[in-house]
């Protein structure tokens, strides 16, 4: 595994190219172009705030500002979900350059997460513009713990490696699995704290939910922005777990690339 | 002379059932497929070894393993069997237009090709003017505007044209060049015979007596994934085709 992790960071200038590449083609073909990947966040950020607010009268599931909470989530949520949707079929959309280059073949698969890593970080200024719109009215006060964001992207990042390399290829030879990831998906944001926070889950549920690696993660980025300090309980989960499915992607990605390589 | 290609008892065994798909959990914890047995083996007990400049011409019939001999040598397949090495980094002129993508420019689908075949900024920059030049006129026409406009033909020139201004010592060719008018190949033979003259490997697929003829100075008769002859090219080229001839018969 060490050996593959160097032969890919070798290769990282190929990286870089492959995610200008992705970059480029996303922009190129839309008018709105960057519009679409703050837009969407934004949006639905509106939506859940009207709906729980206004019509569930849901007061207290999550900290407040509740506007903020929501797109701190929805944020890394689209990361989250784009990196799934597009690591889980990587191999199979460029099967022809796979075909053709004799590259470390993770590399198809992080490119993907990179690439999505690369728009979050494109979005998060519309997350600042909203925190100092939240600071100048006094809703919101900022503490050290904003220095603990970059740590919740490494373990995102880290999480979304392991997840792709699992499914990759997994998705080339059980072609169904597209479908089920896109089920999952979206079972998935519900069980995960982006709409609300996992202290107003009941107890119950809440000793299976406290598996999710997202909590830590989403505890990270908020930290700094609300209240509620960081829950290093949750962290912890989240870093074992990530961890855990980085080695089991890349010990699944090697058992299963020669069986791939003839598929594609 | 320095090997530079060896393989050794190469074997690439493909399934042909349907039910290959469900068979994950015994790749995960068997490493390979246990329980099927519609398997064929596309190359079997492959040995062979080739020197620094070599020409080497691959011959044999439709699915007699020649393409994926090749991939295998490239690297984008892995044997299941014996050991392939390669000494030093592979051009494949295989899937020309694999990596280019209709909606960028062609400039920068030559920028990205380039540089995913190992190409730093720099040299990109110095030898982008030859690429292009290569490529030709209407391409160089066309460099600013989306690569799905050109034509397949003006595609598989680009292609040709970056993949073949690599430095890597060991060139592949798989039958890229039935494509191209004839100028163009006429183009492509020259580039090959300076590569060759330049000391590099080329490893040729082609069902063309003339071009394997031309280039290939050494002959291997690839026969349902076995190699049955390894010798000089006309030789080989004559065995092929008295067995092509008593097949028809």
């Amino acid at each position: 595994m060490i050996t593959r992790i160097r032969a890919v960071w070798r290769r990282r200038e190929i990286l870089g190219t492959l995610v200008q590449r992705d970059l480029r083609v996303r922009y190129s073909r839309s008018v709105l172009g960057y519009v679409w990947t703050v837009l969407d966040p934004l949006l639905m950020a509106s939506v859940y705030f009207v709906v729980f607010t206004f019509i569930f009268k849901a007061g207290r599931v999550a900290d407040s500002p509740y506007f903020l909470y929501l797109l701190s989530g929805l944020l890394a949520w689209q990361w989250f979900t784009g990196s799934v949707t597009d690591t889980t079929k990587s191999l199979i959309q460029e099967a022809r350059l796979v075909r053709s280059t004799n590259l470390p073949r993770e590399v198809w698969v992080i490119r993907c997460v990179v690439a999505k890593g690369v728009e979050y970080v494109l979005s998060l200024p519309i997350l600042v513009g909203f925190v100092i719109y939240y600071l100048a009215v006094g809703r919101v006060d900022l503490d050290w713990e904003l220095l603990l964001f970059p740590l919740g992207m490494v373990l995102q990042f880290l999480l979304l490696v392991g997840l792709g390399l699992l499914l990759a290829p997994i998705t080339v030879l059980v072609t169904d699995m597209q479908r089920v990831v896109r089920i999952f998906l979206r079972f998935f944001f519900y069980l995960s704290p982006v709409l609300y926070g996992l202290q107003s889950v009941p107890d119950q549920l809440r000793a299976v939910l406290i598996l999710n690696p997202l909590n830590g993660i989403l505890s990270l980025y908020r930290g700094g922005l609300f209240e509620r300090s960081v829950s290093w309980v949750d962290v912890g989960v989240s870093v074992a777990m990530s961890l855990l499915l980085v080695v089991l992607g890349f010990w699944t990605f090697s058992r299963l690339e020669r069986s791939v390589l003839k598929e594609i | 002379m320095s090997v530079v290609i060896s393989a050794k008892d190469v074997g690439v065994e493909f399934y042909t059932s349907r039910r290959r798909k469900m068979q994950v959990r015994d790749l995960l914890f068997h490493g390979r497929a246990t329980t099927s047995t519609d398997t064929f083996w596309a190359l079997k007990d492959i040995s062979f070894a080739i020197t620094k400049g070599e020409a080497v011409g691959l011959v044999g019939g439709n699915g007699s393993g020649k393409s994926t001999l090749l991939k295998t040598i490239a690297g984008v397949l892995l044997p299941d069997t014996g050991t392939v090495q390669v000494d030093g980094g592979v051009a494949p002129l295989i899937e020309l237009t694999g990596g280019f993508r209709g909606e960028l420019t062609c400039r920068d689908n030559l920028w990205v090709q380039a540089g995913l075949h190992g190409l730093s900024k720099a040299q990109i920059e110095e030898r982008f003017e030859d690429i292009v030049d290569f490529a030709g006129p209407q391409v160089r026409a066309a460099l600013d505007r989306p690569y799905r406009h050109l034509s397949s033909g003006m595609q598989v020139r680009l292609g040709f044209a970056v993949i073949s201004s690599l430095d890597e010592p060991i060139f592949l060719v798989d039958e890229v060049l039935a494509v191209g008018d004839k100028a163009f190949r006429e183009k492509c033979y020259t580039r090959m015979e300076s590569l060759l003259a330049e000391g590099r490997t080329l490893f040729l697929v082609s069902h063309s007596e003339g071009d394997l003829k031309r280039f290939g100075t050494r002959g291997l008769y690839l026969r349902s994934g076995e190699l049955v002859m390894d010798g000089p090219m006309d030789e080989v080229l004559a065995r092929y085709n008295e067995d092509q001839g008593t097949a028809r018969a």
